[in-house]
């Protein structure tokens, strides 16, 4: 039975913050969906007005109609997708390897992969975009997934390596006397349990690729572009088109959010209790 | 498990060599970069009917994010140093010099002698294209001159008029401050100095060695800061407004005069109607003054192998007509002597204000050191004079070191 | 378990490989490029300098401006986000009615580009049309309007701000997939001891997530180190220098001056340092990392 005093306290202690730490979140966000229903006319108008007098979506259908901004979003999405592809999918095998063996390289490597980490990307562009050109990869989906995935690993590996840190070897050792082969051992064993940080770690490859501006800039061209340069070209020499701006901004947010909130229950699941008995 | 090889360059395609010559079978391609402010606009018409009249020539046209500038010419500077620049691209004056350092420049003198509509456009616009050595890289394609916006109903109310000299500007924003709106929406971020540059540069200081340091030059800097610092006369905001600060304050009624081109005239009009005006930017008592001459261009790489072909569309851009056609996309103003007497695109009082300001039309130099000057030097300097940081004189020291030394 | 030695290189052979070919070569051009007085259009006169590019940026005085902005960028801006966000994780950890969509509706703000970002809080924070200064005078908090960007108090603190905002989804998301690998026996076990919930915190919940809180801190801190785009946006580096950090003003030496040798000898000294505060701090804090 829970009385009317806890139920109060854990409103305020629970209920009460998480409103308040999502109000911050979504604030700005807010601002700018109610920006991109009021006709251009009652935009930046002096004192700021909050709710549309008459919501208009002429900027959604501007958006979908005469500009390429839903293309870009597929682009987006597509070099996303493949920047978490190939990015777990080199760094998932490494971290396994930084925290499961202990040889000479690891930890002047693991040092390695965290010093490149560091290199600011942009100093890089300039050196990047003649290799990318003598590659042959410019305005290429490949180019871009490429640059995205790469910049992406070191982090990806050192998050990884913590995160199969944090399973205690007495897994893997159990999963071998019962005569699993250490592939055997990683794939019904490990990853399963690795989940919420293999999961986590693409959100971030996914998010750190959607948002990405500078490499998806000079890569792109006519056939590849990204949604944030789409964004870009709404911000002019003479003038911004705030409407177009706030409807593209609104409809970039949508599919990383609803990424998360499917993936988020693969969040839960750690260990359970008997699964090692020590 | 995934793997990935890296490509080797021998796999990956090379980029095939343009067409030189042209030839009856091949069509010769021109790349063209542009840049328009409208992302619904398309040259797309523009591009159908020159090829209508130029068959065996096809223009591909790359519009280039803008980026405040910087990501169109970074993409530029990247390309022209990896070797795949286009054979054409809008430019502006203030980066020729650096191109022509690269060396990336075809000079046109050439071509344009046999260009027929080189006529259409004034001497006095060639001359401000020209570069140092007397040669014709860029070919002019439109252009604004800044002028003063002023809030005509305020004003009237006030019972002033709009400002001709630098006394009398003085003298009307005091009258026109009042009730919470800034008499002047000064521009200190990034682009600002066109603001600074009329009352400065048109009060007596220049870009030649020690024209920033002389007596008359430190005196109008002073004034110019003083505007702010003493008279409070700019919006607390100013250090670091931007074009879209000053356009939108005083579309929202908040300041009653700003510097601005004919590019942001329509959205005047539409917000404020029959109460915004414009007039050329304040001058001397002796007349003289400065105002920015807002310039855009076409150029030709010297890397392109279809430089002819390449002109040809770049001459197209500035002919007469389609040159209109063309402003029609960008807002802003005709470079053809015959498209400007039948112009509506604009309301006539801008116009008008365009008109009257090209007598007071300025560049700043051809120098390499203008475009840091433009992007860092001069809105760091401006601001810290603004917030009392450093003072006014130091800040034109500090000009006169960066351009020599 | 016994491994051959080739076994571990096995494992990692794509991550070298990739991040060699991409990312190896461009970081040496930059190293070299340091050594040099380069700049982009005058390529012709490019010369080797040695060391003259890092003697003269220890006689640079905005070197050290941007250095301890850098600083208080850094510590605030990571350490904010840090703060936020594992509240928010303890938080969404919790069992109450619409925790799903609250778990995805925080990571909004991580899931929009940096121009955007920038744009949005630079208009919020407008003089005249901004909410900040509006709501503000409504509640009485303020009488006047403030230039948020534009005065040296507050455009350092406004731009973290919005940092903040921008970057506490990362750690709420990091720390809430640590938070689930600690089995609900350690809770319990706690219980039946009768810790309070501040002790279950202190004793339980915290050490297991030593590891992924120092990583996360860690690589946080290097972003954040290295990061510049939402500056641009908001400030450009103003007002004057105010909110000029040092990956910013390399940024400016490359793109404005096209000055890349000095800048590329700026990006190597931010580097140096970051990899000395790194150092430190791995030796000192994050030591299971590298055992």
């Amino acid at each position: 039975m829970i009385d009317r005093r806890s139920r109060l306290r854990r409103f305020v202690e629970v209920e009460l913050p998480i409103a308040l730490i999502v109000a911050f979140a979504l604030g700005p966000y807010v601002w700018m969906v109610l920006t991109s229903i009021k006709p251009e006319a009652e935009i930046g108008t002096f004192p700021p007005s909050y709710i549309p007098r008459e919501a208009t979506f002429v900027h959604y259908e501007t958006l979908a109609a005469r500009t390429s901004f839903l293309g870009n979003l597929m682009n987006s999405l597509i070099v996303a997708l493949g920047a978490v592809a190939v990015g777990l999918g080199v760094s998932v095998p490494a971290a396994y390897a930084f925290s499961r063996f202990r040889f000479r390289a690891r930890n002047p490597l693991l040092v390695g992969f965290l010093v490149i980490n560091m290199v600011p990307v942009v100093l890089l562009i300039i050196p990047l975009f003649v290799l990318m050109r003598q590659l042959g990869l410019l305005d290429t989906f490949v180019g871009i997934v490429m640059g995205h995935a790469t910049f992406a690993i070191p982090f990806s590996v050192w998050m990884m390596t913590s995160y199969f840190n944090a399973l205690p070897r007495e897994l893997d050792e159990a999963a071998t006397v019962d005569g699993a082969s250490r592939l055997q051992a990683i794939r019904l064993v490990i990853l399963p349990l690795a989940m919420p940080g293999i999961v986590t770690t693409g959100i971030y490859i996914f998010v750190t690729s959607w948002n990405e501006y500078l490499f998806a800039m000079m890569l792109s061209g006519q056939n590849v572009r990204t949604v944030t340069v789409a964004l870009q070209s709404f911000i002019g020499e003479f003038s911004i088109q705030w409407g177009l701006l706030t409807a593209g901004g609104t409809l970039v947010a949508i599919p990383a959010t609803v990424l998360f909130l499917i993936i988020q229950r693969r969040l839960v699941g750690g260990l359970t209790s008997g699964a090692v008995k020590s | 498990m995934k793997r990935r090889t890296v490509l080797k360059s021998s796999a990956a395609a090379l980029a095939v060599p343009m067409v030189g010559a042209s030839r009856a079978q091949s069509p010769t391609t021109v790349r063209w970069w542009y840049h328009f402010d409208n992302p619904q606009a398309s040259p797309a018409s523009l591009i159908a009917k020159f090829e209508g009249e130029n068959p065996g020539i096809k223009v591909q046209a790359e519009s280039i994010p803008w980026g405040g500038g910087n990501d169109y010419y970074t993409r530029l500077y990247a390309a022209l140093v990896a070797g795949n620049a286009p054979d054409c691209a809008m430019v502006k004056l203030g980066n020729q010099s650096r191109l022509l350092q690269m060396k990336a420049l075809a000079p046109l003198d050439d071509l344009l002698a046999g260009w027929a509509a080189r006529r259409d456009i004034s001497e006095n616009l060639w001359k401000m294209h020209r570069a140092p050595d007397g040669r014709n890289y860029y070919v002019p394609l439109q252009y604004v001159v800044l002028y003063l916006y002023y809030r005509a109903d305020l004003f009237a109310a006030a019972g002033v008029q709009p400002p001709r000299t630098f006394d009398d500007f003085l003298k009307a924003a005091q009258a026109v401050q009042k009730g919470g709106v800034s008499a002047f929406g000064m521009r200190g971020g990034g682009g600002g100095h066109d603001h600074w540059g009329s009352f400065v540069l048109g009060a007596g200081a220049n870009f030649e060695p020690g024209g920033m340091v002389s007596a008359r030059a430190l005196e109008a800097n002073r004034w110019f800061v003083e505007l702010g610092t003493k008279h409070k006369l700019f919006p607390i905001s100013a250090p670091t407004d931007g074009f879209r600060q000053i356009v939108d304050n005083f579309k929202a009624g908040r300041t009653a005069m700003t510097i601005h081109h004919i590019g942001s005239a329509n959205e005047m009009v539409q917000a404020l109607g029959d109460k915004v005006s414009a007039v050329p930017v304040p001058v001397g008592a002796d007349g003289k003054g400065w105002t920015s001459f807002g310039d855009e261009s076409n150029a030709v790489f010297a890397a392109s192998k279809v430089k002819e072909a390449a002109f040809k569309w770049v001459a197209f851009l500035s002919t007469g007509e389609h040159n209109v056609a063309f402003n029609a996309f960008t807002g802003q103003l005709t470079v053809t002597d015959s498209g400007a007497s039948k112009w509506n695109l604009h309301p006539k009082r801008f116009v008008d204000a365009t008109a009257a300001s090209t007598a007071l039309m300025g560049t700043l130099p051809n120098s390499t050191k203008t475009a840091d000057f433009t992007r860092t030097v001069w809105p760091q300097q401006m601001q810290r004079a603004l917030l009392g940081q450093t003072t006014p004189d130091a800040m034109m020291q500090a000009f006169e070191r960066h351009f020599h030394g | 378990m016994r491994s051959r030695p080739v076994e571990p290189l096995l494992f990692l052979l794509p991550a070298l490989l990739v991040t060699a070919a991409v990312i190896l070569y461009p970081a040496l051009q930059t190293v070299w490029l340091g050594l040099h007085s380069f700049v982009l259009f005058d390529p012709d006169s490019m010369r080797f300098v040695g060391l003259g590019n890092f003697s003269a940026i220890v006689a640079d005085e905005l070197f050290w401006i941007s250095l301890s902005n850098s600083v208080i960028w850094v510590v605030c801006a990571v350490g904010l986000q840090f703060a936020l966000g594992l509240v928010t994780a303890l938080l969404l950890n919790q069992t109450f009615a619409g925790r799903s969509l609250a778990r995805a509706l925080v990571v909004v703000p991580w899931a929009l580009p940096s121009v955007i970002i920038g744009l949005m809080w630079t208009w919020m924070y407008d003089l005249n049309l901004g909410v900040f200064n509006d709501l503000l005078m409504r509640v009485g908090l303020i009488d006047a309007p403030v230039a948020w960007l534009a005065q040296p108090g507050t455009a350092l603190a406004a731009v973290i701000l919005a940092l903040v905002w921008q970057g506490f989804p990362f750690f709420a998301v990091m720390i809430l997939a640590g938070l689930q690998t600690i089995p609900s026996e350690h809770y319990e076990a706690a219980a039946m001891d009768g810790a309070s919930r501040w002790q279950t915190l202190r004793f339980v919940t915290l050490p297991a997530l030593r590891e992924v809180i120092a990583t996360a801190l860690l690589l946080r801190t290097i972003w954040v180190a290295n990061s510049l785009d939402v500056i641009l946006v908001m400030t450009g580096g103003g007002p004057g220098y105010e909110t000029h950090t040092l990956p910013l003003y390399a940024f400016l030496k490359a793109y404005s001056a096209m000055e890349f040798g000095y800048a590329s000898a700026l990006s190597l000294v931010l580097t140096l340092l970051l990899l000395g505060a790194v150092a430190f701090y791995v030796r000192r804090v994050a030591r299971q990392a590298l055992a």
